[in-house]
């Protein structure tokens, strides 16, 4: 007569209990929408299937809980299990003033690499040089003369550099509609905010990128229109001339190790004053410009105010 | 009455590897000279247990016996214990004979209340074990997989050399396990009485150890300037990022191991040099392995004779051009067909360079080294000739197969997403003199040493790669991308099983130099 010996395998259970903790943790990720600090909405099939994966493994470890083993490990577990202590000891989303970027305009869709920049070569004929800033031919005396500033130096209520709750109320309303996530299940986006009447594009938060890549893509028909937008201000000296910034947002096209910002350069004497990494809404014109034979749309300011931040980032697909 | 149980202490070890006379050395000194034992043997060998002591008594179970009545034996143990109260009981266990077996017997209703097994020693033969695991099928890697430590016999006659020969073959087996010499009385007294401590509370100590560390020094570190944030969120987002493809990896790799014949594969090789080349590429092209099992098939196929030239090229292109690594690459990069054409195209031309090298200069030196190791294909410890036949065994197997090649690959996964989290947190002062300044070539250096050292999966490796793009030259990413998945520290340790160390020297050395002059010149000429 056959008889089978049972005893607890403390391994398969500890197997188990990290498969099962990490499906619920990933379930936990997707649906309250926290996977989108880490990754893109594009990893969302994937990440049910790693939970499922990890739920018939669980299941699957019923049946060997009980055969009894002598040796007994655990330290390929931590594969599960450190990921699963660092996911849940505390810890925040990345913020603007924590990354040391390089900055990315036009399209991260077509063309991924071209984005790189910063001492590393560039490829392609279509990337631009990011790091000369001695060719820009452009007078600001002119711009300035044409376009008139509302939030000049002159206007002793605009303090740029100092921005205190009570600024925010000032805010336009329409800003504040976070639409952070509104592309997520969304494949043809409509874009919403132009009014070709009076020229004018009231970029939505939720439509940023879209936005941003129809001008780079075509910046032709929009030029001249007052373009508004929301994003913090990022001031990099290795990129921008002393006039120039970016409303910028931050764009996640893997995961959270790639978070780029992404924006439209923007035109203001008062770059100086602005406080980088604070959140500004920023109206302005619509020029083309031309660096090194690559043209593309900026913004010669005519108004900023401060904005109130915004949650989230961008997936460009 | 629970906790006085007698604890048993299990011999193992192949026929003739000499457990009896270890016993009669270990059991007739005077320390256990005061200590009642029931010896009790499942194989009659060569040499009779003794006790000069009469300490000890003896009890003899014939294998016809283990393998059909084993409530007999059960009953003959349990009468024995009642008739006299032992100390300790010490198994002779059968060399051909799981391990499995014996737990049935001792986990008995009848036999579980009175005496529990305290420790699982397994005793090898220096000389001889190397042959005894190759010639034995799964039972004696059951054994040595399942043994608290080793006690190794005749090696001060054999040397140095077949020392560690030996050691190096039961760590293969059971890694990290204590290894003693059988005259050296103190250490093994060490292996059979050291407190052998919970898995659960080692488990949750060092997870509390974790946290702990976390929580205390990430004030600290953060004061002095740390990203320790970053470092976090990359490694979460890698992470995230890549356990999804490492999960279709080790499943298509599971379902090859336990599905596929074979054999089936190895007759698709052809036996010339250009032909079998291509065969080569194209198998690496269809089966969506990674090199975790490209290696095994490797060996397998330079055992079947395959053509040096053509295995080689099967192992260094098949993980780098199998549509998992294609559609992972492509999805990594976000749909970059320049760097999946590149790697892809890249990898071939590395690979067959590589393979042609071998045709030429492949010969000359042993490569396999000998047969011992060939049963052992795989970490989950689903040993070949205990595979179950039927379809849901298969299925059960399948799970647990592409379990346990999660678990080892995520390891080392783990590891090298956290020092690519560091790096990137550290940011280009760690790297900056690899940058476009230093040159492509140094980049390439610096890239294809870091692809060395993180050992990543190739199914997933893309992921990790992507992220190195912003502070090195897509010349030196494409480099990681074909050089990383052909060579790592992981492959190194997975061939050191059964290659030689001189071929796997020659192979790393050609890999590094082939797949650099590759990617270099390649490189130079688009202007990466």
């Amino acid at each position: 007569m056959i008889i089978r010996g049972r005893s607890f395998d403390s391994q398969v259970f500890i197997e188990m209990l990290c498969c099962l903790i990490f499906s619920g943790l990933v379930i936990y990720l997707v649906t309250s929408g926290r996977y989108l600090n880490y990754v893109t909405p594009r990893m969302k099939p994937y990440l049910y299937f790693t939970s499922a994966v990890m739920l018939i493994w669980t299941c699957a470890g019923f049946s060997r809980l009980f055969i009894p083993r002598n040796k007994t490990r655990s330290a390929h577990c931590f594969a599960l299990a450190f990921p699963i202590l660092l996911l849940l000891l505390p810890h925040s989303s990345l913020s603007t003033s924590e990354l040391s970027y390089n900055f990315a305009r036009g399209s991260i869709w077509g063309s991924p690499l071209a984005q790189v920049s910063g001492g590393v070569p560039s490829i392609g004929s279509n990337a631009p040089d990011m790091t000369g800033d001695e060719d820009i031919e452009w007078s600001e005396e002119d711009f300035y003369d044409e376009i008139p500033s509302d939030a000049g130096e002159d206007d002793p209520a605009f303090d740029i550099s100092i921005y205190d709750d009570e600024s925010f109320e000032d805010m336009d309303s329409t800003l504040s509609y976070d639409q952070a996530y509104d592309y997520e299940d969304d494949a043809e986006v409509v874009l919403s905010g132009l009014d070709t009447a009076a020229k004018k594009i009231t970029v939505s938060d939720g439509q940023f990128y879209q936005w941003l890549e129809k001008l780079f893509f075509d910046p032709d028909p929009y030029e001249g229109y007052t373009i508004r937008m929301t994003g913090f201000v990022f001031k990099d000296p290795g990129f921008l001339a002393p006039d120039e910034f970016v409303p910028a947002r931050l764009v996640m096209s893997c995961c959270v190790a790639d978070l780029l910002p992404f924006g439209m350069i923007c035109r203001s004497k008062d770059v100086a004053r602005l406080q980088a990494d604070s959140w500004v809404t920023v109206e302005g014109v619509i020029r083309i410009t031309e660096e090194n034979g690559y043209r593309e749309p900026q913004a010669w300011v005519t108004e900023i105010v401060p904005a109130e931040e915004i949650e989230g980032y961008l997936y460009p697909f | 009455m629970f906790q006085s149980r007698i604890p048993i202490f299990v011999v193992t070890g192949f026929l003739d590897s000499g457990k009896t006379t270890f016993m009669n050395d270990l059991l007739n000194r005077s320390d256990w000279s005061e200590i009642s034992i029931l010896v009790a043997q499942f194989e009659s060998g060569e040499v009779d247990f003794h006790s000069k002591n009469s300490n000890c008594e003896n009890i003899v179970f014939p294998k016809k016996m283990l393998e059909t009545q084993q409530e007999e034996i059960v009953n003959r143990l349990r009468e024995r214990l009642a008739s006299h109260e032992f100390d300790e009981i010490w198994i002779e266990w059968n060399g051909v004979a799981p391990l499995s077996s014996l737990y049935d017997i001792i986990l008995h209703r009848d036999l579980r209340k009175i005496c529990r097994i305290s420790r699982v020693m397994h005793v090898a033969d220096a000389e001889r074990i190397e042959s005894s695991v190759s010639g034995s099928g799964g039972v004696l890697l059951e054994q040595i997989g399942n043994c608290d430590f080793a006690v190794i016999r005749n090696s001060p006659r054999l040397g140095e050399d077949a020392r560690l020969e030996a050691n190096r073959l039961l760590r293969t087996i059971n890694p990290g396990i204590r290894i003693y010499d059988a005259q050296s009385y103190e250490d093994v007294y060490r292996g059979l009485f050291k407190k052998k401590r919970s898995r659960l509370a080692v488990f949750s100590l060092q997870a509390a150890l974790v946290i702990l560390l976390y929580l205390a020094a990430k004030p600290f570190l953060e004061a002095a300037g740390a990203p320790i944030n970053k470092v976090v969120n990359v490694f979460l987002g890698v992470t995230l990022q890549a356990v999804p493809f490492l999960l279709i990896g080790v499943h298509l790799s599971s379902a090859i191991e336990i599905f596929v014949d074979r054999a089936a594969v190895e007759r698709i090789f052809p036996k010339t040099i250009g032909a079998g080349m291509a065969a080569a590429i194209l198998a690496g092209f269809c089966l969506p392995v990674c090199d975790c099992a490209s290696i095994p098939i490797f060996r397998s196929l330079l055992r079947k004779g395959t053509p040096m030239s053509a295995a080689v090229t099967f192992l260094m292109s098949a993980p780098v051009i199998n549509p998992v690594v294609i559609f992972s690459t492509y999805y990594a990069f976000g749909g970059n067909v320049r760097i999946v054409a590149g790697r892809v195209l890249l990898g071939i031309i590395s690979a067959s360079v590589a393979g042609l090298f071998f045709a030429v200069r492949g010969g000359g030196q042993p490569i396999l080294k000998g047969g011992a190791f060939e049963r052992i294909s795989c970490p989950c410890g689903c040993w070949e000739g205990s595979r179950p036949d039927s379809f849901w065994g298969k299925l059960g197997l399948f799970f647990r197969h592409a379990q346990a090649e999660f678990f080892s690959a995520g390891k080392y996964l783990i590891a090298g997403v956290f020092i690519s989290a560091l790096l990137q947190a550290a940011g280009a002062g760690v790297f900056s003199f690899a940058q476009g300044g230093a040159g492509l070539a140094a980049s390439m250096a610096v890239m294809m040493s870091g692809a060395f050292v993180l050992s990543l999966c190739s199914s997933s490796d893309a992921v990790v790669a992507r992220s190195f793009i912003n502070q090195f030259p897509p010349g030196a990413v494409m480099a990681f991308l074909v050089f990383g998945p052909m060579m790592d520290i992981k492959n190194v340790m997975m061939l050191s099983y059964g290659f030689t160390r001189g071929f796997i020297i020659k192979l790393s050395a050609v890999a590094f130099v082939v797949s650099f002059s590759v990617v270099f010149a390649f490189s130079s000429v688009i202007g990466w």
